[in-house]
Order: C-alpha cells, then sequence, then structure tokens
C-alpha cells in the first residue's frame, strides 16, 4: 500500500549508503528545510484562500473569483504583488529589531513544525519531549510580536503588541492546561507515543466529558493564543489600525501575514494529534472489520482531513463572533477558563488513573 | 575536531557574544532582545547535550517567562526608546579591572586543573517520566522534600500576588452586585463596571443601580 | 449560589455562541443564497433590491403632468443644497397669481441619496430610481432638470 514512510525510509537508506553520515546528516536537514518552506508557502496560499471563500459563503457573498478558475489563483495574485512592494522602514524605527521581528515570528513558526507528525513514520523529529517542546517553541513568537510592536515606533504598534502579549501569556496557561490532560491520558509527551495510544479511539471520544471540555478549552485558547477573532484585539482594525503590524509593507508584512495562518496549522495539526489522533485513522474499539476499512484510507490523508476540519472550526469562529474586549478576555481566561480546565485536569487524571477511559 | 565540536564552539561564541552585546547595548529593549538570545543560545546548548527536557524548561522560564516580563516592564518605563547616557571614565575603569580579574580567576582555576575528557560517554537518555518520579520519590536521591517546598513558595506568591491585586473595600460598604448580564459572556462585564473605591458613590452609579 | 450561578453563565454562553454559529453555519451550507450581484457581468438582468437608491426623478404621468407645486419642501429638507427650485406664477383661469413650478435644477453630484427629499414632499411628486450609472466625462452633465420640457401641475393637486 502506498505510504510516505517507505519513501522516507528509501531517500534516507541512498543518502547514508552514498556520502558519509555527516554529508548525509546535512543533506538531510537540507531536504527538510527545503520541503518546511514549501509546505509554507503552499500553506499560506491555501489557507488564505480558503479563508477567503469561507467568510465570504458565511456572509452570503461570493470570495475571490475572478484570478484563475474559480479565484484559485487569488492568493498567488496577491502574494506577487506583497513581493514586488517596497518593505519600508520608519525614520524613527529601531531599523535592526524591526526588520529582525518578522523573521523571529516565522522562524518560531517553523520550529514548532518539527515534532508533528503529518503522516505513519513522515515526521521531522519525534523528540521525546514533544508537546512541550511544542509549547516552549511556541511562547517565543510572543517576542517576535512585542518586538515588532516596539521597534516601529508607533504607539498602536506598542498598545497591539503589549494586548497580544498579555493574551498570549494568560491563555498559554489554559492551553498547556488542555495539553496535559491529554498527556496524562495517554502517559507520555512524545507525539508518536500519544498518537499510538489512540490506536483504538481518539481520545475526544475515549475520555467522556471531561475530554470534550478539554478540547474546547484548547480549541478556545490556542484562537486566543493566534490572535484570531473573536480575539484579535492585538489588531483589531477599528482600534489601532492593525496592531503590530501598523508600520510592516511589503514581504515583511507578508511574513508577518504568513506566520498567522501557519500558527494556525500549527495548533490546529496539534489538536488533530492530541485529541483526534493525528495520523490514526478511525478505530473503534475491537471492530476489526471496521477498522481494516477505515485503514485503507492514507493516513496523510486522516492528519489533514482532521486539521483542516479544526482550521475550519477556527474560521468559523472568526466569522461569527464579534471582538471581545480586553477586559472580557481577561476575566474570560482567568475567571472561567482556568479554573475550569484546572478542575478538568483533575477528573481527567482520575480518570486515568482509575482506567476509567474506553 | 568534528561535526559536534563545531557546534559546541558555534553555539558557545554565540552565548558569549549576544550576552556581551546585551550588557553593552545603549538602548535598553535592546539589552532585553540580545539577552533573550544569550538564553536561546543556552537552551541550544542544552539540546546539543541532548537533554531535551531541561532545554524545553530553559525556553518556557527563561523566554516565555522571565524575558517576557523583562520586556512588559520596559513598555512600562518611561524613555525606554531612549538611548542610555555614556558611564563616566570612573565607572568604565573599574568595570575593565572587574572583568579582567574575572578572566584571571577563571583562567586560572581552569588552567590547573583543566577539562577531564570523559571519553566515549554512552548515550544520555532520560524520558521524562523517570524525571517525574525523582521528582516525588520519598526514598533515597529522592526529591520530594525540595519540591514540595517550592510548591509551598509558589503557592505563597500566588496568593500574596492576589492579596496585592485585590481591591480593599472601605468599612460599611458592601460591595456592589452587577447583575445586569449582556451577551454571550454576560458575566464577564462586571470587571468594567466596577466603581472605583471611593467612600461615598457618586450620582451615576446610585443611578446605574436603580436602572439594574 | 455562587457555584450554580457559575454553571449557568458557562451554558448560557456556550448557548448562545452555538445559536451563532449555527446561523453562519447553515448560511454556509446553503449557497443557493449567495446575494453578491457580478454586476457587469449580468448588466442585463440585474435584481435591485427595492429600497435602492440611485438618483432622484420627478413622476410624469402619461400627460406629461407631474405633482410638484413649488412648495421647495425639498429645497428645505435637502442637507447639502442638492436641489434648487426656481418658481413662476401662473394665472389661474379665475384671473388669480398662482406660484407654480418653473425649473426643478437637480445636482447629481452633491447628492448623498439620503431619501429626505422625498419624505419631505407633500404630494410624492418626486421619487428615488434605480439607475446608478452616473460617471460622465463632464461635471456639467450631473446637473440634471427634473421636470420635462413642456410639462405642467396635475389638475386638483395642491
Amino acid at each position: 500500500m502506498f505510504s510516505l514512510e517507505t519513501i522516507t525510509n528509501s531517500i534516507q537508506q541512498w543518502l547514508y549508503s552514498t556520502f558519509n553520515p555527516t554529508m548525509a546528516l546535512i543533506l538531510e536537514c537540507a531536504i527538510v528545510m527545503l520541503l518546511v518552506i514549501g509546505l509554507f508557502a503552499v500553506l499560506g496560499l491555501v489557507l488564505v484562500l480558503m479563508e477567503r471563500k469561507v467568510a465570504a459563503r458565511m456572509q452570503i457573498r461570493l470570495g475571490p473569483n475572478r484570478v484563475g478558475p474559480r479565484g484559485m489563483l487569488q492568493t498567488a495574485a496577491d502574494t506577487l504583488k506583497l513581493m514586488m512592494k517596497e518593505g519600508l522602514t520608519p525614520d524613527g524605527a529601531d531599523k535592526f529589531l524591526f526588520n529582525l521581528a518578522p523573521f523571529i515570528v516565522m522562524i518560531a513558526a517553523m520550529l514548532i513544525m518539527a515534532p508533528i507528525a503529518f503522516a505513519k513514520g513522515f515526521q521531522i523529529w519525534d523528540i521525546n519531549i514533544g508537546v512541550l517542546y511544542v509549547s516552549a517553541v511556541s511562547s517565543v513568537s510572543v517576542i517576535g510580536i512585542l518586538m515588532a510592536g516596539w521597534a516601529s515606533n508607533n504607539k498602536y504598534s506598542l498598545l497591539g503588541a503589549m494586548r497580544s502579549g498579555a493574551q498570549i501569556v494568560s491563555y498559554e496557561l489554559s492551553a498547556g492546561l488542555s495539553i496535559i490532560s491529554i498527556v496524562v491520558l495517554a502517559g507520555s509527551l512524545q507525539v508518536s507515543d500519544i498518537i499510538a495510544s489512540q490506536q483504538t479511539g481518539w481520545w475526544l471520544f475515549r475520555g467522556h466529558i471531561p475530554a470534550l471540555i478539554a478540547f474546547v478549552i484548547f480549541i478556545i485558547a490556542v484562537t486566543a493564543e493566534t490572535n484570531r477573532a473573536p480575539f484579535d484585539l492585538a489588531e483589531a482594525e477599528s482600534e489601532l489600525t492593525a496592531g503590530f503590524h501598523t508600520e510592516y509593507s511589503g514581504m515583511r508584512f507578508a511574513l508577518f501575514f504568513l506566520a498567522e495562518y501557519i500558527n494556525i496549522f500549527i495548533v490546529c495539526a496539534i489538536g488533530a494529534t492530541l485529541f483526534l489522533g493525528g495520523w490514526m485513522p478511525l478505530h473503534i474499539g475491537n471492530w476489526d472489520d471496521f477498522n481494516r476499512i477505515m485503514d485503507y484510507i492514507p493516513s496523510s490523508l486522516w492528519f489533514l482531513g482532521k486539521t483542516f476540519c479544526l482550521i475550519f472550526l477556527i474560521m468559523w469562529f472568526r466569522w461569527t463572533f464579534p471582538r471581545l474586549r480586553v477586559d472580557q478576555l481577561l476575566s474570560l481566561e482567568w475567571k472561567y477558563l482556568l479554573p475550569i480546565s484546572m478542575f478538568n485536569l483533575l477528573l481527567i487524571t482520575l480518570i486515568a488513573i482509575m482506567g476509567w477511559h474506553f | 575536531m568534528n561535526a559536534s565540536d563545531i557546534l559546541f564552539y558555534l553555539i558557545s561564541a554565540f552565548v558569549l557574544g549576544t550576552a556581551v552585546l546585551a550588557v553593552t547595548a545603549n538602548k535598553i529593549f535592546r539589552s532585553a532582545i540580545w539577552l533573550l538570545f544569550s538564553l536561546v543560545g543556552v537552551a541550544a546548548l542544552y539540546f546539543w547535550m541532548q537533554v531535551e527536557f531541561v532545554a524545553a524548561v530553559q525556553i518556557i522560564v527563561y523566554v516565555g517567562g522571565v524575558v517576557v516580563l523583562i520586556i512588559f516592564s520596559i513598555f512600562l518605563t518611561q524613555q525606554s526608546g531612549s538611548k542610555m547616557p555614556k558611564p563616566p571614565l570612573k565607572r568604565t575603569l573599574f568595570f575593565i579591572l572587574a572583568v579582567l580579574l574575572g578572566f584571571a580567576f577563571s583562567y586560572k582555576i581552569i588552567a590547573e586543573y583543566g577539562f577531564a575528557s570523559a571519553g566515549p560517554v554512552k548515550p544520555f537518555v532520560v524520558p521524562v517520566s523517570a524525571i517525574g518520579e525523582q521528582m516525588l520519590d520519598t526514598k533515597q536521591h529522592g526529591f520530594v522534600l525540595p519540591f514540595e517546598v517550592v510548591s509551598m513558595l509558589l503557592l505563597a506568591a500566588m496568593i500574596g500576588c492576589i492579596v496585592i491585586a485585590m481591591r480593599s473595600v472601605p468599612k460599611g460598604k458592601t460591595i456592589q452586585k452587577h447583575t445586569a448580564t449582556v451577551g454571550g459572556f454576560g458575566t464577564s462585564n462586571n470587571l468594567t463596571d466596577v466603581p472605583a473605591a471611593s467612600t461615598t458613590p457618586d450620582e451615576v452609579s446610585i443611578m446605574e443601580e436603580k436602572a439594574t | 449560589m455562587f457555584i450554580k450561578e457559575y454553571i449557568s453563565d458557562v451554558f448560557k454562553a456556550v448557548s448562545s455562541l452555538l445559536k451563532g454559529m449555527k446561523t453562519t453555519g447553515s448560511y454556509f451550507v446553503r449557497p443557493k443564497e449567495i446575494i453578491t450581484q457580478q454586476y457587469p457581468d449580468n448588466r442585463a438582468h440585474m435584481k435591485l433590491p427595492e429600497r435602492f437608491r440611485g438618483e432622484v426623478v420627478m413622476i410624469h404621468d402619461e400627460n406629461n403632468e407631474h405633482a410638484c407645486t413649488g412648495c421647495t419642501a425639498c429645497e428645505l429638507a435637502c442637507p447639502n443644497a442638492t436641489i434648487k427650485i426656481i418658481t413662476k406664477f401662473d394665472t389661474t383661469p379665475e384671473g388669480k397669481k398662482k406660484k407654480a413650478l418653473d425649473t426643478f435644477v437637480y445636482h447629481l453630484e452633491l447628492c448623498t441619496m439620503c431619501n429626505l427629499c422625498v419624505e419631505a414632499c407633500p404630494t410624492s411628486a418626486i421619487k428615488m430610481a434605480q439607475t446608478f450609472e452616473h460617471s460622465v466625462y463632464d461635471r456639467n452633465r450631473l446637473l440634471k432638470k427634473l421636470n420635462q420640457p413642456g410639462s405642467k401641475l396635475r389638475a386638483g393637486v395642491e
């Protein structure tokens, strides 16, 4: 059966048989880098188009439909336009940090890609602290945002950056707690172990209602962490023009824009891995016939399907809910999500210890 | 010298270089950013040593926590964007003297003992579960006592934060309860209309109370 | 009780959010309801909403008669001086002099389509038309005379 695992293994064998180990490792790194950059470009194009189409459908509009067949090339055209634009640096800006900030955000997004399992045996780095690594590296991107806001020397940027910082730092807690609740159930931080533990069913279903609550909290928290509506206070257009990237133009703006969508993809991929079993097909207990049929669908399709379902969910949020006020945002986190997720974590620990899950 | 050594020296040079920049930069925000890079470099060193757990904790605590706090406090200070004045000559002299003494001291110790080569070591694999078990181990070499002490300390710090942040209510005045709910997160709007802790409520708030 | 209130708050919040998502979700799965007009393409059979306001016109019937008495209510109602009414004096059969409309001057380039003039008109002489392709090369062509040449006041309209 077709699988990406055989391809990667044969490439690795070929590399190690042709070159010496160091050279082969460097070549592998180069290939992975190219793949990640390619994936970023494709994801950027696809997700922006998807967002615009979804938004249009939800607002009873048509959306982009002129460039290319059914508007498919719209984002490619937009990217070309952005590439040809001049990248302005404001006069009073801290030039070095101003130019560095988009790259920090982008590099953080690239680093989080490492432990994500795209298909069976198709993973860049199966690090043994998997999800901890993800939550660690995702805290770096807030630095990029703060840096961009400060270096722009603009009050809107600074305010946007501070809001974004406060928001990300607070919502990291409940996102982390809901991740931990799955770690408790799976008994490992390693991504491959977490996926393997969902062989007989996804944690969302096996963990009863507490897992469902953890999933809802996770989705809310990551929506806030990626600064998307209804939590887009950091770039609230009506108040702060564009928040921390007000002063950015051209390709540097495109990097921020791309990083936003890449981050959505990453958090949805993490959510799919933790709660919906990553590339693991839909297995129900011991129904062997059913499970075998499900196994015929390639694992990469399962992963992408689940991830895009979650992305659609987050887009659905964006085009339905109005923006929260700052105080509502913080009281939602500190008075509702955090206590609930702490209590929920206790429940899940109880379930895990007593073995009440399916 | 193999690739691993080269990596080590590169990372070390990065850590040291950014650390020097952190103390010599003349803008305070840039200092914070250089400090951030230095700490990330230390995390990279941990990754190089293949102690991933410590590396991730280094990033979470120092990059995600400490540096963000530092940056926030820089944002809240005045004149965070202006250049700092050049230090007076006397201070520069003493600074150089202190650095030289420190160097001499470390060099003497290193030259005397040197680094013993550990030789071919077996790969250093510590599963996270082992760390967790060690943390809560009550037997010998267990860390349950420090763990609990640190937890108590953090709990005390959290309670202290809440006490500091709590609004003191003047005597003889009950806390107003606003029950008006608007929209989905109805109750989450009582943070805004919490009246200032004044002894006499102003007319507007009285009217508001009547309205509710 | 505090806990009960808390839980009911959460429940209410979630249910109201779900209600909103139901609305947008139902639009998403029903693409037939899309109301976008792909304008230059469907120019021939475009459907404009009933209350779309393009420009002010004066209603003339088949006898080339209108209902404007020249009362200047619309001119007074207009917020940015788009309308200028020039009146004349007609002599009625009884020999009395009576004020009547001479020219209804309408500056389309100043008009914001606010509909206040139509609302102000006591005799419903003017209305909003649905034409909207107003772009011309010369601004003077936007200055319009609304009453048709030779038209006169319909009998019985005061």
